[in-house]
């Protein structure tokens, strides 16, 4: 018999010098940087011995930045126009003590929040629900189906680890590409996908993992901006709901360790260090084994395993496995108790793979649970069952330390105290504001302008990629994406019913990069102004909201980038604190920048917050379109003029022009008196004012193709085209006019009134259009693209 | 009070509509169990009015649809489901389960095949009543509506003649008010000779509710159009 192969390795460190663990760091992938490196030098030289291979990619990985989110932690000097400030930490200045300050007031809604793989809130007496948002940028551009399937497969597995395993029940996407008619010249670096190939690859992607795990995509978004050619941004979404009382969980020492679902192959080495660098044009060529492969049947699988295995109370603890695999999840579980692990119990996918290969592989759609051994006999029986696979690992003893053997060697020791812990960075940073020109106007017909904003990428109808998706799957997508009389119209989020509740949730998401380049810290007012808008123009309580913030940027240690995220920040707290709407799970991912042959090309700080909301009766859904002839129909809150951030900004070249002012104090109580409103049955349907501004919200609503609409109020060609945080367009049946009008005095204006004589879009002085032409050019802007 | 009928759904890995057409069953007045097909036993067919086969993608429907979920039924229950009919049994296959049911043939002889788009699609179609002796559409109106989401739901036959031959012979019992994926003569759903087992691409089970409707003041019946299906198969078993 030959000796078995030599499947791990020692790497001598402790004689090292700074440059040559700096070498060392960047031969093995790592990521680290030379203090990362002395660090790990520090523990080895306690520990009085080299640490082997399979150490070193445990420790890289736990320490990415993808994993431990080490920019959000650090201690940033902060300089915003000339003023000094220190920022201890993004997340815990801007979003962990917001949440906690909040938590405070609500005690009885909030159930979680950043400690498990998602938030919890309470929907009703038994059931809660989750939201986790992840991004997959990396994987996508270079494997744009692959990247994003797995994205949506990854953020699924999340709700399927939260608590003790919660129950997939919606999906949400938002994509940040190049225009889709870049020019294939204009693309100044090899290898690099062009944006039709990217959005076609990736919507195809989330259609292929979602449609068949049987999660309804129900919301979306789609950003495109020269910048995202490089680096598409794509984000994956899932909520879930579970019982109150699964929403918590424990691993204790005796506890058998079990890996459920998918094998393990050498798919997805490296991805947590992977998506922690910037992308290179070798990056297309050299980190293809980094992007994993979706199952969707597997997951499927694992998911009906979970779910059947959670409700027989068969589960003690359960996480996924994500960025780092099993290093990660089961590091994760016996990050207190310790354990011993035994990498040759791992069914996998080929022979061959050496220990850090199977202990780190992110081969997709595998689950760790821990679990009270006398259940193991069930589960092997569930697992045939549903034609998955459930194999122990091994177990959690109590000891504190991790311990991991492959083929009776000792290749992983490591005190799990010491494990997670990486050295607080310090950074940099500087915000100077722009200045801005005071007497900005649009040019031409607002007939001409009009056309051009509703041809826009940024506002054309998303239907040709809703359709591919199921939203329908499940029987409970209440409010659709496309809705109103003809089954097309927009909506401004989705309502999801939860069986056995009666109240229902609702999802909605905001994100407004155009607004970031010059005003960050109104963008992060504005998303969540937006967020929370919606969510209760969808019937939404705006007492019971919660929300996450996904990050992403492009170089953090470029000073003013790290500024303009700092600047973000600041104001989506500011923003969730007055509104009292928590944030209760988050994800951020750094280094979306590329070198081209121009230099390098960053996104722009973008900024996602989506969110849930509870509604108590589905009375108060009433969706975005028009619904009666003879409505009078109302603006509630105040038309601003500036133009900053707007697509008639963008189509009409105006680059500095102010944002508009994001009154909270003003909105939220408009959005306590629309939620008043809806309980009274006083709306028949409202309209938010995002892209396009006050003209296409109206033109929007008509698009149900019911009525005609007259608007006889004079509106300036700006104050129809700006895209004023916290307006909102209103349909009132004639008999609700005068309680309407009682309820919001005078931040309602009537503005004009739906009508059966024609199916025409009249504004006084300004415009009259066929609705048919304008739906025309709105709803099939994609058509050729997709 | 009469005991509730049974209905029995088989389930394989990638089946994802089960959840929701138990519940629709169940509203309308079945007992409902859900077997994966690992577990499945020919006596479960015993005590059994309706047997359900229910959308999604069972084995991902990575080959043809339906073309692995037909083989281990083949394997598991080998001419079950033929018998299960033929002794007076009720069969309905909804979306992927339709495509199992013409693969299995215990449909009228035809496949189906990628939409003319090749694209997957969902949305709302209008559909058309074409027979007036199916146990399963008594209670629905000439015409209706539900929503589709599939990808390979175009109704071929070897020769289109057939398609023909079944509009003639009260074989195809549903068809689109609009072309929305090829199928010859528009065919949405069949029936077997028997009268006793239907397939349809459509999902009824998204359609209990009013409220499940795109449209906001839908209001042409009590019921989502949904329900009249499965309550005619109800009133059917019970007669």
């Amino acid at each position: 018999m030959s000796p078995p192969k030599q499947t791990y390795r020692h790497i001598e460190v402790r004689s090292l010098d700074g440059d040559a663990l700096e070498r060392l760091s960047n031969d093995m992938k790592l990521s680290l940087s030379r203090e990362d490196m002395i660090e790990v030098q520090k523990y080895f030289n306690e520990a009085n011995r080299e640490p082997t291979d399979v150490e070193l990619e445990v420790i890289a990985q736990t320490w990415s930045e993808h994993c431990k989110h080490r920019i959000f932690g650090a201690l940033i000097q902060h300089e915003v126009d000339g003023v000094k400030e220190t920022v201890d930490g993004l997340f815990k200045t801007h979003i962990k003590e917001v949440t906690e300050g909040i938590w405070k007031n609500k005690p009885d809604f909030i159930l979680g929040a950043f400690v498990d793989n998602a938030g919890f809130v309470r929907l009703d007496d038994k059931v809660a629900v989750c939201l986790k948002v992840e991004t997959h940028n990396h994987p996508s551009a270079i494997e744009p189906y692959a990247g994003a399937n797995t994205g949506l497969g990854g953020v699924i597995r999340d709700i399927l680890g939260a608590g003790k395993g919660a129950k997939p029940v919606a999906s949400l996407d938002v994509f940040c590409f190049g225009s889709l008619n870049t020019k294939s010249e204009d693309i100044k670096a090899d290898d690099v996908l062009h944006p039709l190939g990217i959005m076609r690859g990736v919507v195809r992607g989330v259609r292929d993992y979602g449609n068949r795990m049987g999660i309804p995509t129900v919301s979306g978004a789609i950003q495109f901006d020269p910048a995202y050619i490089y680096n598409p941004l794509v984000f994956c979404g899932t909520a879930g709901t579970i019982p109150i009382g699964d929403i918590e969980k424990e691993v204790l020492p005796g506890h058998k360790i079990v890996a459920v679902g998918g094998r393990t192959g050498k798919d997805g080495l490296h991805g947590a260090t992977f998506s922690s660098a910037s992308l290179t044009t070798d990056s297309h060529e050299e980190d293809q084994q980094a992007v994993q492969i979706g199952n969707p049947i597997e997951e499927k699988k694992a998911c009906d395993f979970v779910l059947e295995a959670r409700d027989r109370g068969l589960i003690g603890f359960i996480t996924d496995c994500g960025a780092g695999g099993f290093s990660s999840a089961a590091g994760e579980m016996l990050s207190v108790t310790g354990g011993e692990l035994y990498l040759e119990n791992a069914p996998l996918k080929e022979p061959g793979l050496v220990s850090w290969e199977i202990f780190l592989s992110e081969s997709q759609e595998r689950m760790v649970l821990a679990v009270d051994e006398k259940h193991l006999p069930k589960l092997k029986e569930l697992a045939d069952t549903y034609e998955t696979e459930a194999v122990v690992l091994g177990h959690a003893d109590g000891s504190g330390i991790l311990k991991v053997w492959h083929e009776g060697e000792l290749v992983v020791e490591l005190d799990c105290s010491k494990l997670h812990e990486a050295p607080r960075q310090t950074r940099h940073s500087k915000w100077t504001t722009p200045s801005f020109r005071d007497d900005v106007s649009l040019e031409g017909s607002t007939a001409d302008l009009f056309k051009k904003v509703l041809g826009d990428f940024a506002v054309v109808s998303r239907e040709p990629i809703i359709r591919e998706y199921d939203h329908e799957v499940q029987g409970n997508t209440f409010l659709k994406p496309l809705g109103g009389a003809t089954g097309d119209a927009p909506q401004d989020g989705s309502v999801i019913h939860i069986d056995g509740s009666k109240p229902m949730m609702s999802m909605a998401l905001s994100l407004l990069p155009e607004w970031g380049k010059t005003a960050p810290y109104e963008m992060g007012l504005a998303c969540v102004d937006e967020c929370v808008r919606q969510l209760v123009i969808c019937g939404a309580d705006p007492k019971r909201l919660a929300l996450l913030d996904n990050f992403c940027m492009g170089n953090p240690d470029d000073e003013t980038e790290l500024g303009c995220l700092v600047e973000t920040t600041k104001g989506m707290a500011e923003a969730a604190t007055f509104y009292q709407a928590p944030f209760v799970s988050g994800k951020d991912s750094f280094y979306n920048f590329f070198e081209t042959e121009d230099g390098p090309i960053s996104v722009p700080v973008t900024l996602v917050i989506s969110g849930l909301g509870i509604i108590d009766d589905r009375k108060q859904v009433v969706g975005s379109s028009l619904r009666h002839d003879g409505s009078a129909l109302f603006v509630i809150g105040k038309m601003d003029t500036e133009l900053g951030g707007s697509v008639a900004a963008r189509v009409s070249g105006i680059t500095d022009a102010r944002v508009p002012k994001c009154d909270l104090e003003a909105n939220l109580a408009r959005y306590e008196n629309l939620y008043n409103a809806l309980q009274q049955g006083l709306v028949a349907a409202a309209h938010d004012v995002s892209e396009g501004g006050l003209i296409t919200a109206i033109a929007e609503m008509a698009f149900s193709m019911k009525v005609g609409l007259e608007i006889d109020t004079f509106f300036s060609k700006e104050q129809l085209f700006a895209e004023t945080p916290g307006c909102i367009v209103v349909e009132v049946e004639s008999t609700e006019v005068d309680d309407f009008k009682a309820l919001f005095g005078e931040d309602a204006q009537q503005i004009g009134k739906t009508t059966s004589a024609h199916k025409k879009l009249v504004i006084a002085d300004q415009i009259e259009e066929d609705l048919t032409s304008l739906k025309e050019r709105w709803q099939h802007g994609l058509t050729p693209y997709y | 009070m009469a005991t509730r009928p049974n209905a029995l759904l088989l389930k394989f890995p990638g089946t994802n509509a089960d959840e929701e057409t138990a519940r629709a069953l169940r509203e309308v007045g079945f007992e409902t169990r859900t077997v994966p097909i690992t577990r499945v036993t020919v006596e479960d067919f015993a005590d059994t009015q309706l047997g359900v086969l229910s959308g999604g993608f069972s084995y991902g429907d990575y080959v043809m649809a339906a073309r692995f979920a037909q083989l281990e039924i083949e394997r598991r229950l080998g001419d079950t489901l033929t018998t299960f009919r033929d002794k007076g049994g009720h069969l309905l296959g909804i979306c992927n389960g339709f495509q199992t049911l013409m693969r299995l043939g215990i449909l009228p002889p035809g496949s189906l095949v990628d939409n003319v788009s090749e694209r997957f699609v969902c949305k709302w179609v209008p559909l058309e009543k074409k027979v007036s002796d199916s146990p399963f559409l008594h209670t629905l109106p000439e015409g209706f509506e539900l929503p589709i989401a599939h990808g390979e739901g175009r109704l071929v036959t070897k020769d289109p003649a057939d398609a023909e031959t079944y509009m003639k012979d009260g074989l195809a019992a549903l068809t689109y008010g609009e072309d929305v994926n090829g199928s010859y003569q528009q065919i949405a759903s069949l029936q077997d000779t028997q009268r006793r087992v239907l397939g349809l691409m459509p999902h009824p089970e998204r359609f209990i509710y009013r409220e499940q409707h795109y449209d906001r003041d839908w209001q042409q019946a009590e019921h989502g159009w949904g329900y009249y299906l499965f309550q005619s198969i109800y009133q059917t078993v019970t007669a």
